[in-house]
């Protein structure tokens, strides 16, 4: 009976697609999550996930791909933010939320232009019925992208969040290492569009970086723990909402965020015993 | 490298300039660093002691000529230590990393990403934290050091770069005296080993006692006493009882 449960949706061209979409974004949101909350972007993100509104809504009424549309206005936001704060000089979180705030609204706005405003639902929320295989094909390039680039540059991504000034020392290229992670970000937001939905795509990046940062004391630790609690919360999810008939990317998303509390219980459970040893002596 | 610069000079600074918009930071700067020379610079809050480490050090533009009459790049050869103190200038002592992981970062450069990894590269750090004495705390997360371990770490960090000269600024700052002693002590040594400091900090009785040099900086014009040779030997005077490592 429980086999059958898991295995019975398989059968199902539309799950197949859902799942391995959901595999891509279970990956590769928790590894740039990772860095988003260590490098403390996470309000970016934020604002990521909702601008990009304005580029799908835009994608829908031009009748084009949805993912180019939203890549495009993800980038868009990302040097028009670079650009108030490097040349304009106006403060980080000002210009984030200036920037995702007004591309939001044209985002809304732009989905009240539509013919039928709830068929872009699943852009926010996810529905794995309308995962395409072109999605998928994109969905695993962009999160193999993702994969390499945090694998292959974990030691310089370290060191730039570490001590940003000692690496310029050191001749690394801590700007670009700083946009490529801001880029990262834009198209983890991406590859969730399709499977979870944008906005729940910031929770799968978010949630699981921070319980593995509960339990974990090294970065490559804390990547591989993230990495299997998204999985985790991204197939687990898809199967709950597939069988209870239940929105995906919410229920993906309350799932990542419940890694949290469990991670401290288990924390907690584990320094016990230090603790106790501690006031002991 | 500067023609009539002297065969052991590490570092030659020539006429440097740094402005802040229309403020003068350092005006006209000459200094001249030796071979195994400990050089203090002395001065107030504002005085320019941090802009100077950080113009040599590649961090803030300037006017002038900054001479590293070595071989290697800049990178190589100039070390740069920043305050760990009054929240370590953004470095982030929170993340998942141990002692060796930071102490590795030096060895990062644009055309080595993944330095660190191989055996030679795991030796100089191993090395480098044997030399400022934190082989027992080589795995020790860096969120539970105390403020003097964090500087030794960062001083590990600038050894495994090998450089002909070591900038340090304000490293006695926030820590105890045994800390201090003991950092000094590990200065000598590398100073034993063929390195040049040249540290900025404010307490005078530790310029005269842990340097050979000491130069001052005041309105961002350095003072210096006329310098006998590369090695100026001249009696400094120290705190009654302490050991002197000049």
């Amino acid at each position: 009976m429980a086999l059958t449960l898991l295995t019975e949706p398989f059968q199902y061209t539309f799950f197949q697609h859902a799942t391995l979409a959901t595999l891509a974004i279970g990956v590769a949101a928790p590894l740039a999550g990772a860095w988003a909350m260590q490098r403390r972007l996470v309000y970016l993100t934020d604002a990521l996930s909702h601008g990009v509104l304005a580029g799908v809504a835009s994608a829908a009424l031009l009748g084009t791909s949805l993912i180019a549309g939203a890549l495009v206005t993800a980038i868009v936001m990302a040097s028009l933010i670079a650009l108030l704060v490097i040349r304009v000089k106006v403060p980080e979180d000002s210009s984030i939320g200036l920037v995702g705030q007004g591309l939001f609204a044209l985002g809304v706005l732009g989905l009240t232009l539509q013919r039928d405003p709830r068929a872009l639902q699943h852009v926010l929320f996810g529905n794995p019925l309308t995962v395409t295989s072109m999605d998928v094909a994109v969905d695993i390039g962009l999160a193999l992208v993702i994969v390499f680039a945090v694998l292959w540059l974990r030691p310089v991504l370290s060191a730039t969040t570490f001590d940003p000034q000692h690496a310029r020392t050191l001749g690394l290229p801590v700007a670009l290492v700083d946009t490529g992670v801001v880029l990262g970000l834009a198209v983890v937001v991406v590859i969730g569009l399709s499977s979870v939905g944008v906005l729940m795509a910031l929770t799968l990046s978010l949630a699981p970086a921070v319980a593995a940062r509960l339990l974990c004391q090294r970065t490559s630790t804390l990547l591989g723990c993230a990495t299997a609690g998204g999985v985790a919360a991204g197939l687990l999810g898809l199967l709950v909402s597939y069988h209870a008939g239940l929105p995906t990317g919410p229920v993906v998303a309350l799932l990542a965020t419940a890694e949290v509390p469990l991670a401290a219980v288990i924390a907690v459970l584990r320094n016990a015993p230090r603790a106790a040893r501690t006031a002991r002596a | 490298m500067t023609p009539d610069a002297p065969m052991d000079a590490v570092l030659s600074v020539r006429d440097l300039t740094v402005s802040f918009g229309s403020s003068l930071v350092l005006r006209s700067v000459h200094l001249t660093v030796y071979a195994t020379e400990g050089v203090a610079l002395l001065g107030q809050n504002g005085a320019g002691k941090s802009s100077l480490l950080r113009a040599i050090a590649g961090l803030q533009p300037y006017r002038g000529d900054v001479d590293v009459p070595s071989t290697r790049h800049r990178a190589s050869s100039v070390a740069f230590v920043a305050q760990t103190s009054g929240g370590g200038h953004g470095i982030r002592w929170d993340l998942p990393l141990n002692v060796s992981d930071v102490v590795g970062f030096g060895l990062l450069r644009r055309r080595r990403p993944r330095a660190g990894r191989g055996k030679a590269d795991r030796e100089a750090i191993a090395d480098a934290i044997a030399r400022v004495g934190l082989t027992p705390l080589a795995r020790r997360p860096i969120n539970t050091l105390s403020g003097g371990q964090r500087q030794r770490v960062l001083l590990a960090r600038a050894l495994v770069q090998r450089p002909d000269v070591l900038l340090l600024d304000e490293p006695f700052a926030g820590v105890d005296a045994d800390t201090r002693d003991t950092l000094g002590e590990h200065l000598h040594q590398l100073r034993g080993a063929g390195v040049a400091v040249l540290c900025a900090l404010h307490e005078e009785h530790l310029a005269h006692r842990f340097f050979s040099r000491v130069l001052t900086l005041e309105s961002g014009r350095l003072h210096a006493p006329p310098l006998l040779s590369p090695h100026d030997t001249r009696d400094m005077p120290h705190q009654a009882g302490e050991p002197a490592w000049r």
